[in-house]
């Protein structure tokens, strides 16, 4: 029983998603009727009324006493999660105990980001958020929450299954010789060729990679791009999932051959059932319905068809971090066989617009640096001029109240102002605009790489679920995080090789998954109080996790004292306000004449082995582990 | 840390919010508000809080169809019980782990129960001025812990018994197992100062009765607000009773102990069952008897049946250190000791409220539910005189409860007391009447109560957790609240506090009985406690530890009032550890680093936690056999074992 939902300060549903028990125990509750076309509204009207106290109630809170709801939980484990971004408030529910309360937050934070990678800076203004998440036109709205809906799914699943969204960080295929050899050809081959043609339509490729189902195989960055920032590859591996998802069932590797993916999403041409239950699902109200993971395929399938740009060779608009704000790219995935994928991240160019843009940007995102708009009132609208006007009014003169309080409204104004400008200038013209790389170009790309990869293919994807193996008697499972990069490595946990075999299927497996995930989860929980060395005897196993810092050269630095993070605060991570961005930039502070890196382990132990020879174990393993790391990137 | 306990638990508002009382639009918020605290709180914020906080608690409640327990806000957090119209709130700030701020909740509204009744029914028979000074009362003792680590794992204060001859606690213990033998007495136990010194109580049960003689203790033994009618004469010796409620478990526990004899001569118990204490106190009272009273196991329980029913029993022609177990001369007991048989084998291993127990509760629980259901079918007879029917009660009873039951006596004037209590013996008569009828009543529905009892488990199973504070459904269950009567004999800074049968007040020659067999060891186990010196605690070792026993709600350790540095950082880590500890069974030990590693360990019985101090060797956090963090289990076992905690 799940539900997430988005509302804005006057209680308005600007998004919600549910699981079909949340929607009948909602139905049943309010005795929605059943009947086709009216049911989608009702439903929607139960949903507003059955949250507005509470919505309202949190405005109430906020006001008279500077506090706000964090959440509620019932005697029957129901979970409500609440958080406020700005003007919109995130709830999320969860009454069936797959889900904790960090679980919720960490939710709501991940559907904070993916609202930030679909429109950018317009999150920050909920009057602005609002025209986007609730277009007027209602196929519109439909199919904008019904891709919504899809990717927080996606992300769900990707959480449940895939270790490197539990501890959110990417996951890189080792084989180094592999690795560079793509890295060259992106570089040289690709990139080159694609940014030298005439057809690239005013769009550069910036970043391109190689996805073997959610694992790294090459990454390349070109010389004028900003840094890609791990928090966004992880949303974007979340699209990419979301496009074309891989079967994360255990033990697949055999059935991936047979397994229709990729190509049947690309090719326009379902079977005529297919168009007609397409053609039934616009009618029935969006909640998704999945039962087993072959359903789930199917309407992924369904919903690329149905995605807002029917043409398979639009890309994607998405806003990537970068130094000032974020910044739109569009993104083009290129399916090469099923379960790889090529990206290409390309920029945009807005030639004369982009400059004055960027300081826009600059000064919206710390929008109390007025200075720099006395170079650019020029270019003010007259309503940001206005609001520019009343702020310096407020702020500077002698009559004005100062640097108080009472200043908000007028910050708030000018911000939602400059979040208009950014919209103007990024949002609006980029959804709007046709631009892209030339088909022919795109199909050009995907089979100069299908070409590099056609011998490796079936080896990669034996090599993305047997990753890495380590024998250590007693040793169950282990999680390598660098955290500079944003690199993992770990065993694959459902895979039939030796150190796992026992482990390999059944229930077994998955008592050790669950073991995993909660010991990733209880360590982030500690962390986030500060506490970077936790060991714990639970049951029969020993779990140790360990974080810490080290110069280039490996040398181990001293620990130091990390500061408790505010329970309400964004949960540790990176996909979520990058924790550990923080946390090194924190760290650096002291250490200002070396680079620093952050590392961390997870293991898992027999607790019948004694603890010396486990904590051994743990120092051998990071030995061993810091080698794979240091493979190249660019 | 005191102060920042004190600056932490000041900023606590607790609150209790009949939402019945608000119901049209016109409905102002503070008619429903019908306790706030801290009192001086601006009404009009008084009105925010409850007014939102009840609303939204509401809300989630219907979508959920089931009542919020816990709502966080940026800055706190509430433990919250919804019962009917009523919505109890407790705040704290938000590093308390919830399990401690709902178990706080959880005991004040037992308090105030076990001292006033059904919450509904308090209210109308006292004034909201009344309550509101016995509320505050409760949430002052609550919170008066020493140390931020007492009110964390809330636990029963007791004296330091290692400055304490060993003597006195066996004296101690006998003296309330001389007071059992009067049949009317349940159980007891001694405090000194507003410290336990013996109990045969659960915790959760003694944790209530020392609100009491804190209180009197405090106040000079003047009469108080609770209705409380008593001292005159001697403020150093007097006695005095006091009607307080007790939960059907509770009840239970207190009157099981014979059928736990008899039981056990009947089914053998099975030789790897650890034989735990019956009452978990203490004190002696509850070295294994089985052994030693081994004659009495013999008695069939028919021979108890056969006992008289009245409370007027010869009291007096009964022998001293009679085998024959006490309390036993009520039919409810033989009733209860007749299901026995359908217990398992663990039901006799009671106490608190322990995984261990619990059929047993469940038993009992289901039984005492089910006296209530016949009662109310019954006619309107026996629902006039029910103990449990609130509204009707008879005028008489309102009278007796509005006096509290209370009666005093004086040390020195008998026959004045004698005569006060002939007086009230009409009033209590109709208590006696209705125990008796109960008990008819349940016997005849054992057949029912077996049945039903069954389909009861599964509910309770769901919602039952292993904790020392009395499930709440059933405080919370206003009706099921029995009259029962607290009885206490102070001797300075002594106090005798004893759980008794209603007809005990009526029982000049119970009382009597009670009063002399124990007050010559009181007045000598004063002396003797009084001339102890409190013993100067030693240096403090180069380490920090707390010890906290789950069975016996006690805490040992070394963290003073004021702590600072590696104590601080000592609480962080207890709090964070005892919260994880009570979320996950499965775990028994833990080492947390920040800045100094923590160590904590948990079983069944007891967690420990332990902090070695002194400069932490520069270290890098990465995995490291040579990190002295791990040898931190090592130093604990040796270190802890001269102050009795053994981890081995």
């Amino acid at each position: 029983m799940k539900c997430l939902l988005l509302a804005n300060e006057s209680a308005e549903v600007l998004f919600y998603w549910t699981d079909t028990e949340f929607e009948q125990r909602v139905q049943e509750q309010y005795g929605v009727s059943q009947e086709e076309g009216e049911r989608l509204p009702a439903f929607e009207d139960s949903i507003n009324t059955l949250f507005a106290p509470i919505i309202i109630s949190c405005s109430t809170m906020v006001d008279r006493l500077g506090d706000n709801y964090t959440s509620f939980s019932t005697e029957n484990n129901h979970i409500y999660v609440l958080h406020q971004f700005e003007e919109c408030l995130y709830i999320a529910v969860n009454g069936d105990g797959d889900e904790t309360e960090e679980d919720l937050k960490r939710k709501i934070f991940v559907m904070k980001k993916l609202t930030e990678i679909m429109f950018g800076m317009v999150t920050f203004s909920g009057a602005l958020l609002r025209k986007e998440l609730r277009p007027q036109d209602t196929e519109q709205r439909n199919r904008l929450w019904k891709k919504l809906r899809s990717l927080l799914e996606t992300y769900s699943r990707l959480r449940e299954n895939d270790q490197s969204f539990l501890v959110e960080a990417v996951e890189r295929l080792i084989h180094p010789t592999l690795c560079e050899q793509c890295i060259e050809f992106l570089e040289r081959r690709l990139v080159q060729q694609i940014n030298s043609n005439m057809d690239r339509m005013g769009e550069e490729v910036l970043h391109a990679f190689i996805l073997v189902h959610t694992k790294l195989l090459a990454f390349y960055s070109s010389r004028n791009a900003s840094n890609l920032y791990s928090s966004d590859l992880l949303a974007l591996i979340i699209l990419v999932q979301d496009l074309y998802p891989s079967k994360i069932n255990l033990d697949e590797t055999s059935e991936l051959e047979s397994s229709s993916v990729p190509e049947v999403f690309y090719t326009p041409e379902p079977s005529p059932p297919e168009r007609e239950s397409v053609r039934q699902r616009g009618d029935s109200p969006p909640v998704f319905q999945f039962v087993d993971p072959d359903v789930q395929m199917a309407e992924d399938s369904l919903q690329t068809l149905e995605a807002p740009t029917p043409d398979p060779s639009a890309p994607s608009r998405v806003f990537l971090e970068s130094k000032e704000c974020p910044m739109p790219h569009s993104m083009y995935c290129l399916p090469l066989w099923p379960g790889i994928t090529l990206v290409l991240l390309t920029k945009v160019f807005f030639y004369y617009k982009t400059s004055k843009a960027k300081t826009i940007c600059t000064v919206s995102m710390s929008y109390l640096f007025i200075y720099l708009f006395i170079y650019l009132k020029s270019t003010f609208t007259s309503q940001l001029q206005n609001a520019w006007t009343d702020f310096k009014n407020k702020a500077f003169s002698r009559s004005g109240s100062g640097f108080t309080r009472d200043l908000l409204p007028s910050c708030r104004n000018m911000k939602t102002q400059l979040c208009g400008v950014y919209r103007q200038f990024f949002a609006a013209e980029c959804m709007g605009s046709s631009q892209r790389l030339a088909p022919h170009l795109q199909e050009r790309a995907l089979s100069m790489v299908q070409e590099k990869l056609m011998d490796w293919k079936d080896f990669l994807l034996v090599k993305s679920k047997r990753n890495i193996t380590m024998e250590f008697p007693g040793l169950i499972h282990f999680i390598y995080v660098d955290r500079s990069n944003g690199q993992m490595i770990a065993p694959s946990l459902n895979v039939t090789d030796r150190t796992v075999s026992e482990l390999g299927k059944g229930p077994l497996a998955d008592f050790i998954k669950k073991k995993v995930w909660s010991l990733v989860a209880t360590a982030q929980r500690y962390l986030q109080k500060g506490y970077a060395t936790v060991t714990l005897r639970d049951g029969d196993y020993f779990y140790c996790y360990f974080l810490w810092f080290e110069n280039e050269t490996g040398y181990k630095l001293e620990v130091i004292d990390i500061p408790s993070s505010p329970d309400d605060g964004a949960p540790v991570g990176m996909l979520t306000c990058d924790y550990y961005r923080k946390l090194l930039r924190y760290y650096s502070k002291k250490h200002q004449n070396e680079v620093v890196k952050c590392y961390e382990l997870f293991t898992v132990h027999l607790g019948v082995i004694p603890n010396e020879y486990i904590l051994q174990h743990c120092s051998q393993l990071a030995r061993k582990l810091w080698e794979p790391t240091r493979i190249p990137l660019l | 840390m005191a102060e920042t306990a004190a600056l932490a638990y000041s900023r606590r508002f607790f609150f209790l919010y009949d939402s019945s009382k608000v119901q049209e639009e016109e409905d102002r918020t503070r008619e429903g508000i019908y306790y706030f605290s801290p009192e001086d709180t601006p009404v009009d914020q008084q009105e925010l809080l409850c007014g939102q906080l009840a609303g939204v608690c509401r809300c989630v409640s219907e979508m959920s169809s089931s009542p919020v327990r816990l709502l966080r806000l940026r800055k706190s957090k509430y433990a919250v019980r919804m019962k009917d119209s009523f919505l109890w709130a407790l705040s704290c700030v938000v590093d308390i782990p919830d399990v401690s701020v709902c178990d706080l909740l959880d005991q004040l509204i037992a308090l105030f129960c076990f001292y006033n009744g059904p919450v509904r029914q308090s209210y109308q028979l006292y004034s909201k001025e009344d309550l509101a000074l016995r509320w505050a009362r409760y949430l002052c003792h609550l919170q008066g812990g020493s140390t931020e680590l007492h009110n964390i794992f809330s636990c029963v204060r007791t004296i330091d018994s290692t400055h304490i001859d060993p003597l006195l606690l066996l004296k101690a213990a006998l003296i309330l197992q001389a007071c059992q033998r009067c049949p009317l007495v349940l159980a007891g136990c001694i405090l000194y100062r507003g410290r336990v010194v013996s109990t045969q109580m659960t915790p959760a049960l003694t944790m209530k009765v020392m609100v009491y003689e804190t209180q009197t203790y405090s106040q000079d033994f003047r009469v108080t607000a609770n209705g409380l009618s008593s001292s005159v004469g001697s403020p150093s010796s007097f006695t005095a009773t006091t009607q307080v409620f007790l939960t059907p478990t509770e009840l239970y526990m207190l009157r099981c102990h014979p059928v736990d004899r008899a039981c056990r001569s009947h089914c053998s118990q099975p030789p790897c069952q650890p034989s735990k204490s019956r009452f978990l106190s203490r004190t002696l009272s509850d070295t294994p008897t089985t052994d030693t009273d081994s004659s009495s196991l013999d008695c069939p329980p028919v021979s108890y049946q056969t006992m008289p029913s009245s409370p007027r029993s010869s009291l007096s022609d009964e022998p001293y250190f009679s085998p024959i177990p006490s309390r036993v001369n009520t039919p409810l007991h033989s009733n209860l000791m007749n299901q026995s048989e359908y217990f398992t084998p663990d039901s006799h291993d009671h106490g608190t409220l322990n995984g261990t127990n619990l059929c047993a509760v469940k038993e009992s629980l289901a039984g005492l539910n089910i006296k209530q259901d016949t009662d109310a079918s019954s006619g309107s007879e026996t629902k006039s005189e029910g103990l449990n029917s609130d509204q009707d009660t008879q005028s008489d009873e309102i009278k007796a409860l509005a006096n509290g039951y209370e009666q005093s006596n004086c040390l020195d004037n008998h026959s004045d007391h004698d005569n006060q209590i002939q007086n009230e013996e009409n009033k209590l008569d109709a208590n006696n009447h209705v125990a008796n009828k109960n008990g008819k009543f349940q016997g005849e529905t054992e057949e029912e109560a077996r049945t039903k009892s069954k389909q009861v488990e599964g509910r309770l199973k769901e919602k039952y957790e292993p904790r020392n504070t009395p499930s709440p459904h059933e405080t919370l269950a206003d009706t099921s609240l029995v009259p029962s009567v607290l009885y206490q004999h102070r001797v300075r800074g002594l106090v005798l506090a004893l759980l008794v049968e209603p007809e005990f007040n009526t029982d000049p020659t119970a009382r009597e009985e009670v009063h002399h067999s124990s007050m010559a060891s009181l007045n000598g186990l004063e002396a003797h406690l009084r001339n102890t010196s409190p013993g100067t605690p030693g240096p403090p070792g180069p380490y920090t530890f707390a010890h906290y026993d789950c069975i016996q709600n006690t805490l040992t350790t070394n963290v003073c009032g004021r702590s600072a540095g590696p104590q601080e950082a000592f609480v962080r880590a207890t709090k964070l550890l005892h919260s994880h500890f009570s979320h996950l069974d499965t775990l028994q030990e833990a080492i947390v680093r920040l800045g100094s590693a923590v160590y904590g360990t948990r079983s069944m019985a007891q967690e420990t936690y332990f902090l070695q101090q002194g400069t932490p060797v520069r270290n890098s956090g990465s995995p490291d056999p040579q990190d002295s963090a791990f040898s931190l289990p090592r130093k604990a076992r040796q270190r802890l074992l001269k102050h009795g905690v053994n981890l081995l």
